[in-house]
């Protein structure tokens, strides 16, 4: 009765109005298959079960997509399958007979068998159904039908998608849904076959159903239906091939527009979403948030193919290249000696001695001199193998193991492109390149240098206790003024209106007339002088026992001496402040009032400090402001005259400063220390020095910048002076350029001194330089 | 290869221009290693036709004179040795000799010659007059400080007449009457602020410029009377002279004056400048700037170069034609210290004369820029001033105290010849 159901649903499939359509179940189709074949010929004798069977199975993955595109059209019918069930069975009866009758007349089972649908494989499956008999179907779950799909595998043998061949042996062919054996129907043998096939009318129609070992026949719809499959016919009957054409869309091409409103305008721009969506995608494409679907398709690859990796990370195609183009080079062996020889000279072959200690080094065999025992051999032939060559090889193979595989970049900076790039000396001249004149006359190591603003004449102050007068073009001494303590510093007046040269002895500073140059400017200086103003201001009493002014002695007058100022300490430095004036003078032993400022006109003395932060080593005016420069031993401290009040503190991190020198502009200093530095100091850029020069190699005792020229230059004891350039530049973002240019070494050495003072000319770009070989040097 | 190594043979052209040493003008074929010695001879032996007997030569290839090997002077100046070379000689400017050394007190800081008389200016504050056979004539005392230089003004059988300056900043003017030996000053020019460094007197001995120490360059009158107003009594009453023209332009020291022509002046000075004035324009004509502080620079009428010596031992030769700044035509090395003075001859034209404070003096010619023709030593200091006013001696006064005359090489020849 389900095998007619079965077909009846299989009938109507194809059209979806008709609501008859049963496909209580979603057909297993492999049998179907089976089956077809099997009835392809259906002549044949089919003894063979297993045979066909494995056939079957064989080819059953093949039509499973085919099912799958109709299981749709079976859903939702159930329901009415089984009402329909039982009348149509009747049916079924009949047409089986009658295809019987005519198997071959075509025209009627088409009618009969209206359109088998495509699906033969689920018409075939149906027809099983009834035989067997064993699924427990509960036609009242559409649910599990609607779930349900046709590829699903046959549910009434619960064995599953096996050979079925394995249950040959066995009496039952599987499991149905309670655990039950589902029993092979008794199997005649060869001879009951033939008797069937003989007596059996419906015998060629009766196929086996391999789920389920049931025989089942064919109903004949399902015969027709085979056979318009077989003949390439549309399996459904009932399908009209030549039902009139309906034109739902005409074919014909209108002459006129349907409709006669042009287009918008804006149709013919490309439209701005699509453009942003685009370009969004190609964005994100870069981004590469986004992967095109060739990409995706790599990656799948790249994830799904096999995995491998190098055990040595190195042995990259990078790697073999390096190889080729930088190989590691086998280290250099020492050529063989002559020990080496397979017949060597008797004295390279070991004596007793040497063999006991080649034999006794055995367990540190890297102190040998020779890692072998040399041997004589009549000829090559008798050399026997190398017995240590196995071993070689291994040690070697472990050296290459070790050897590394990167090679170390040697960092090669060229030496040169480590000094800074100054300009050549030559571009930079004038400046001394030669000593031209030595000025000879003073008896003992000359202190100090002074010249005058003018350029003509210079004087110099020495040990022998004498300042000297000299004409610096022709090496002249014109005057000696004898003074009756060792001269320790001389500092010509810089106002070109005066004749007047400073002179510290001992504890004495001479106010010194030199009486050269302007004759009128001599006299007018020795009025000046004559005169002491009316002291109006008192001084206090702290000044008055540090310094007392007076004029000088007739006797002393006659050297040219006018004015002297006693001091309670010797004076070791005396500087005149630019405009000639004001001199300050530095007692080291003074203590708190170790620096004095001295003013000519009034002949007056003033102390600054009055706490002394240091050993107080020399002071400084500066040019343009009214500022004073205070060197201690350790730093220098800037102090604003006008207002009483340090502006800057300079730290030279240097042990003993010995002297200094001010840019004429003002803003840059240089400082000379007994630890062989010089000191470059931008007053602008900071407290810091802002170049260190080591250029002597002893301590320094003196700088000096030209006033006109870049030039500054230095004296050491090691004899020499150096010449320096040193550009300032008026453009303040511009660091001033020092480049050392010349040293002048022509000074002898005495009792550890060299140069004691240096001083530029006031005009031209030459320098003096004072020594304790009691010379002064000119270099031009 | 050969000429590498001076062997090649060099063809070459004798040319003179002194008719009477002429040889004919055929090509030789001379080895390019002959230095002066060799083609002496070979010039000699050409001249023997000629009846005349050892002469020394000198050569000038490419207006330079040979000095060593003819190759390496060739390939010095890139000249190849292909071509045929021209090669004048001139008869070698024979060496000075050492005739005298005048003694004075103290250094010697100008000397200047006319005739047969030699006035020196001494550090001692004197004036000396010796006559060039070595005899002291006069001290003059006068200034109040050392003499800087001195010139003559006029020299006739009766007088003589001269200026000296000092760095007591006064130039002063003397008359010194030869028979009776008395000198008498003149007048006193006083205008200087400094001390005056430089003296010269006009050609037409009529003014003198002065130039010091105060940067300024002053014309005087070196006239007897002080030509604009007052009697010579008065003058000699006042005894004072102001400058007829003070000329400021220079920024430095003003070292060196001298006369170009009548109304021209060239001044050396310490600010690296050599200047020419116009006196008639008052004011500056030309101005060359060297990069060297000038202590001392000549003019030679001959040629219209003008050399000057500065601290750096070199001597260098400027030409004031040429306005396109600073032209050095030649740099003669040779010194070794300081030159403080030059002059150039005033009968030969390529010929000049240079002290230096390396105690030598130097007779060059400037056509040899290596080497210089003779060194006169003699000086025991650093020599402070030469002279070669008279052609036929070289004077020089140092820091040694001395004056020393050398006679000239052509004068003792003359001396000779007249002998």
């Amino acid at each position: 009765m389900t095998k007619k159901q079965a077909i009846k649903r299989k009938v109507k499939e194809p059209e979806p109005t008709n609501e008859q359509s049963s496909a209580s179940e979603p057909s297993d189709n492999e049998e179907d298959d089976d089956l077809l074949q099997a009835v392809k010929d259906p002549g044949e004798d089919t003894t063979d079960d297993e045979g066909i069977d494995q056939e079957y199975q064989s080819d059953s993955s093949e039509d499973l997509e085919f099912e799958s595109d109709e299981e749709g059209n079976y859903l939702g019918r159930k329901a009415n399958n089984e009402a329909e069930g039982d009348a149509e069975e009747d049916e079924d009866d009949d047409e089986e007979e009658d295809e019987d009758s005519d198997e071959a007349s075509e025209d009627n089972d088409d009618a009969e068998e209206e359109k088998p649908s495509s699906s033969m494989t689920a018409a075939v499956q149906t027809k099983v159904e009834p035989i067997i008999q064993i699924i427990p179907r509960d036609p009242s779950k559409p649910e599990y039908e609607d779930s349900d799909t046709s590829d699903e595998e046959d549910i009434r043998n619960t064995v599953g998608n096996i050979p079925m061949h394995w249950y040959d042996e066995y009496k039952h062919i599987g499991y149905d849904w309670d655990a039950k054996k589902i029993v092979k129907p008794p199997k005649g043998d060869q001879i009951d076959d033939f008797l069937r096939k003989i007596e059996d009318p419906n015998f060629w129609r009766t196929v086996k159903d391999p789920q389920t070992g049931q025989e089942v026949l064919l109903t004949d719809e399902d015969i027709a239906l085979i056979k318009r499959v077989n003949s390439g016919r549309i399996p459904n009957a009932e399908h009209d091939e030549y039902a009139p054409w309906i034109e739902w869309f005409t074919s014909e091409v209108e002459k006129m527009p349907i409709k006669n409103v042009p287009d918008h305008k804006r149709s013919f721009l490309p439209s701005v979403s699509e453009k942003k969506k685009v370009s969004r995608m190609v964005h994100a494409l870069k981004m590469g948030w986004m992967k095109t679907t060739e990409e995706v398709e790599r990656e799948k690859q790249k994830k799904r193919g096999p995995k491998f990796y190098m055990l040595w990370e190195t042995d990259t195609g990078r790697e073999s290249m390096r190889r080729i183009h930088d190989p590691v080079s086998a280290p250099k062996r020492d050529l063989p000696g002559h020990a080496e020889s397979y017949n060597p000279p008797p004295e390279y072959l070991f004596d007793e001695k040497e063999t006991k200690e080649w034999l006794k080094q055995k367990d540190e065999p890297h102190k040998r001199k020779l890692h072998f025992m040399p041997q004589k051999f009549k000829s090559l032939r008798e050399v026997p193998a190398y017995s240590r060559y196995l071993r070689e090889r291994f040690l070697r193979c472990l050296d290459l193991y070790l050897c590394p595989r990167a090679k170390r970049v040697k960092l090669n900076i060229d030496a040169e492109y480590l000094i800074p790039k100054l300009p050549s000396p030559r571009d930079l001249q004038p400046f001394p390149t030669v000593e031209s004149l030595v000025y000879r006359g003073h008896t003992d190591l000359v202190r100090s240098v002074s010249v005058e603003p003018k350029g003509e004449y210079m004087a110099s102050g020495s040990d022998d206790k004498t300042v000297k007068i000299w004409e610096i073009a022709t090496g002249r001494c014109i005057r000696t003024i004898e003074t009756n303590d060792v001269v320790r510093c001389v500092a010509w007046c810089p106002n070109a209106k005066l004749s007047i040269i400073a002179v510290a002895t001992g504890s004495r500073l001479l106010l010194i007339n030199p009486k050269v140059g302007d004759k009128l400017l001599i006299k007018k200086t020795d009025d000046l002088l004559a005169a002491s103003p009316s002291l109006d201001v008192i001084d206090n009493e702290r000044i008055k026992t540090a310094v007392q002014w007076s004029n000088a002695e007739p006797e002393e007058q006659e050297k040219g001496v006018r004015v002297v100022i006693t001091h309670f300490k010797p004076i070791r430095q005396v500087t005149w402040h630019g405009r000639g004036d004001y001199l300050a003078t530095v007692m080291p032993e003074g203590a708190n009032r170790s620096a004095l400022i001295h003013q000519l006109s009034k002949r007056r003395s003033q102390i600054p400090f009055s706490k002394s932060k240091g050993l107080i080593q020399c002071v400084l005016f500066h040019p343009v402001k009214p500022c004073f420069f205070v060197a201690t031993q350790h730093n220098i401290r800037i102090y604003d005259l006008v207002k009483q009040e340090l502006i800057k503190k300079l730290l030279t991190n240097s042990k003993w400063i010995s002297g200094m020198s001010i840019h004429p502009k003002g803003d840059n200093l240089l400082v000379s220390t007994y630890d062989k530095k010089m000191l470059w100091f931008d007053l602008d850029l900071s407290t810091k020095p802002y170049q260190t020069m080591r250029l002597h190699r002893n301590a320094v005792r003196s700088v000096a910048f030209h006033l006109r020229y870049p030039l500054f230059a230095s004296g050491s004891d090691d004899q020499a002076v150096i010449v320096s350039h040193g550009m300032v530049y008026n453009d303040l973002l511009q660091n001033p350029l020092i480049v050392p240019l010349k040293k002048l070494q022509t000074h002898e050495k005495r009792d550890e001194f060299g140069v004691l003072d240096v001083s530029w000319h006031p005009v031209q770009p030459w320098v003096f330089s004072t020594g304790a070989d009691c010379t002064i040097r000119l270099y031009t | 290869m050969e000429a590498e190594n001076g062997e090649g043979q060099v063809q070459v052209h004798l040319k003179t221009k002194q008719e009477h040493y002429a040889v004919p003008d055929v090509p030789y074929a001379i080895d390019g290693s002959v230095s002066t010695t060799e083609l002496n001879i070979f010039l000699n032996a050409l001249l023997q036709s000629k009846g005349a007997e050892g002469v020394d030569f000198d050569f000038l290839v490419f207006d330079e004179y040979l000095r060593g090997r003819l190759c390496d002077h060739l390939r010095e100046k890139a000249i190849s040795f292909e071509d045929a070379i021209d090669i004048e000689y001139v008869e070698r400017f024979p060496a000075p000799e050492p005739q005298d050394c005048l003694l004075h007190d103290d250094w010697v800081s100008a000397v200047k010659a006319c005739g047969k008389w030699i006035l020196t200016g001494c550090y001692d504050n004197t004036i000396n007059i010796w006559t060039n056979k070595g005899k002291h004539k006069l001290t003059i005392p006068g200034h109040t400080a050392p003499i800087k230089a001195v010139d003559w003004i006029s020299m006739d059988d009766e007088n003589g007449r001269f200026v000296s300056t000092s760095q007591d900043q006064t130039a002063m003017l003397w008359q010194w009457n030869i028979a009776s030996n008395a000198v008498e000053c003149v007048s006193v020019c006083k205008g200087h602020e400094r001390g005056v460094d430089s003296v010269c007197v006009s050609p037409d001995a009529q003014r003198f410029a002065t130039g010091s120490w105060d940067t300024m360059l002053k014309i005087w009158s070196a006239g007897l009377d002080d030509t604009s107003e007052g009697t010579a009594k008065r003058v000699k009453e006042s005894g004072v002279r102001t400058p007829k023209m003070t000329l400021q332009g220079h920024r430095e020291s003003i070292s060196a004056v001298q006369w170009m022509d009548a109304t021209t002046l060239v001044t050396g000075s310490w600010d690296h400048t050599l200047k020419v004035w116009d006196l008639q324009l008052e004011g500056i004509k030309t101005e060359i700037s060297t990069n060297k502080s000038i202590f001392d620079a000549s003019y030679s009428k001959l040629n219209r170069l003008i050399v000057t010596a500065s601290a750096d031992k070199n001597l260098r030769l400027y030409d004031a034609r040429t306005n396109q700044g600073s032209v050095v035509r030649n740099t003669y090395l040779g010194h070794n210290a300081w030159v403080q003075t030059v002059m150039w001859s005033n009968t030969e034209e390529f010929l000049f004369v240079s002290g230096s404070y390396d105690t030598q003096n130097k007779l060059w010619d400037c056509r040899s820029p290596k080497a210089p023709l003779y060194d006169l030593l003699g000086h025991g200091e650093k020599v402070l001033d030469i002279d070669w006013s008279n052609p036929k001696y070289i004077v020089s006064g140092g820091a040694d105290n001395t004056v020393r005359v050398f006679k000239s090489g052509k004068a003792t020849i003359e001396n000779m010849e007249t002998k």
